[in-house]
């Protein structure tokens, strides 16, 4: 139940509100037209909804490029087992051309 | 108010009538706002100027309660506009006045300059309309004793009073605004009659 005095009190605030200058007034409404700006022109702020999207597609190019890495052509072992299993024999078996420079060059070494 | 309808159900529609109606519900939705705001702006320039007892730093926190309730708060029922628009403009006065608090503590170790800007425009601070002179002068006074009392409340016993008696939120509305219990808004409101009471008893 409301008393006299917040009656009073209530009149007294409304009168001074109703008061209020011209170039406060004039202030509000600039504020509030700008508040509803925002909802009449969207597209300044379309980015905003992308920014999700775009921080998870960042975040998954980071993880391949660090996943990826400047990697180093390394030898697998299992080509080395594929040469050495490998039927066919060197060239240098087959020509027979440089035969004799490989049988010095083999003495060589052992001496 | 109420027959403003929200962006809710929309999504039931077929595509085509889905952009119709977003777009009606667009207008609709800032056709709503607008007589929002108009409707709450001035008392929420006074709350704001009472709290923070400077008219600028005042239409601040009520432009950046506009912007933020338009922008977050826009699909939210309309029933909610109001509290949480309060809700919004209380975070944005309790922020001033601690920004004030500090810059206080560090401005008390500067040597005082002063304000060259603040000049008084007779114009600018015309009062709006016009009253007989012996009445006008009784209210006057009425406003400087009541808008000083207010002023000088502990802040959470302020924001009940002026929630409550001159905003005329109910008590779950104003705690919901306060981000506190119905309880602590009935007591907050209470002590601030009782001290008002105390210092107006007379005048009122």
């Amino acid at each position: 139940m409301t008393t006299d005095f917040e009656k009073r009190t209530q009149e007294v605030l409304e009168e001074s509100t109703a008061r209020l200058d011209g170039r406060t007034r004039s202030r509000l409404t600039q504020a509030r037209h700008a508040a509803l700006a925002q909802l009449e022109n969207p597209a300044r702020n379309w980015w905003r909804a992308y920014v999700p999207a775009g921080a998870a597609a960042a975040v998954a190019v980071l993880a391949v490029v660090i996943w990826s890495g400047p990697t180093q052509p390394v030898a697998s072992p299992v080509e080395d087992i594929e040469i050495l299993a490998d039927a066919e024999a060197p060239d240098f078996a087959e020509d027979g051309e440089d035969l004799e420079f490989y049988e010095w060059a083999a003495g060589e070494v052992e001496s | 108010m109420t027959a403003f309808v929200t962006l809710a159900g929309v999504y039931n529609t077929p595509p085509f009538r889905v952009e119709r109606s977003r777009d009606q519900d667009s207008m609709t939705t800032s056709r709503a706002l607008d007589q929002f705001l108009s409707s709450v702006e001035r008392r929420a320039f006074k709350i704001a100027q009472l709290g923070l007892r400077n008219d600028d730093d005042a239409l601040d926190a009520v432009q950046d309660a506009m912007m933020k309730l338009v922008q977050s708060y826009a699909s939210r029922p309309v029933d909610e506009w109001r509290p949480l628009f309060y809700r919004i403009l209380a975070n944005g006065i309790r922020d001033m006045q601690r920004r004030r608090t500090v810059r206080g503590r560090i401005m008390a170790w500067l040597p005082a300059r002063v304000d060259e800007d603040d000049d008084f425009d007779p114009i600018a601070e015309a009062p709006s309309h016009d009253a007989g002179p012996a009445k006008r002068l009784e209210l006057d006074e009425a406003i400087g004793v009541l808008e000083t009392a207010v002023a000088d409340l502990p802040p959470r016993q302020q924001q009940a009073f002026l929630l409550r008696n001159f905003e005329g939120l109910d008590v779950n509305e104003t705690a919901s605004a306060m981000g506190c219990s119905a309880g602590s808004v009935k007591t907050h409101y209470f002590r601030a009659l009782e001290s008002l009471r105390a210092k107006l008893g007379e005048v009122f």
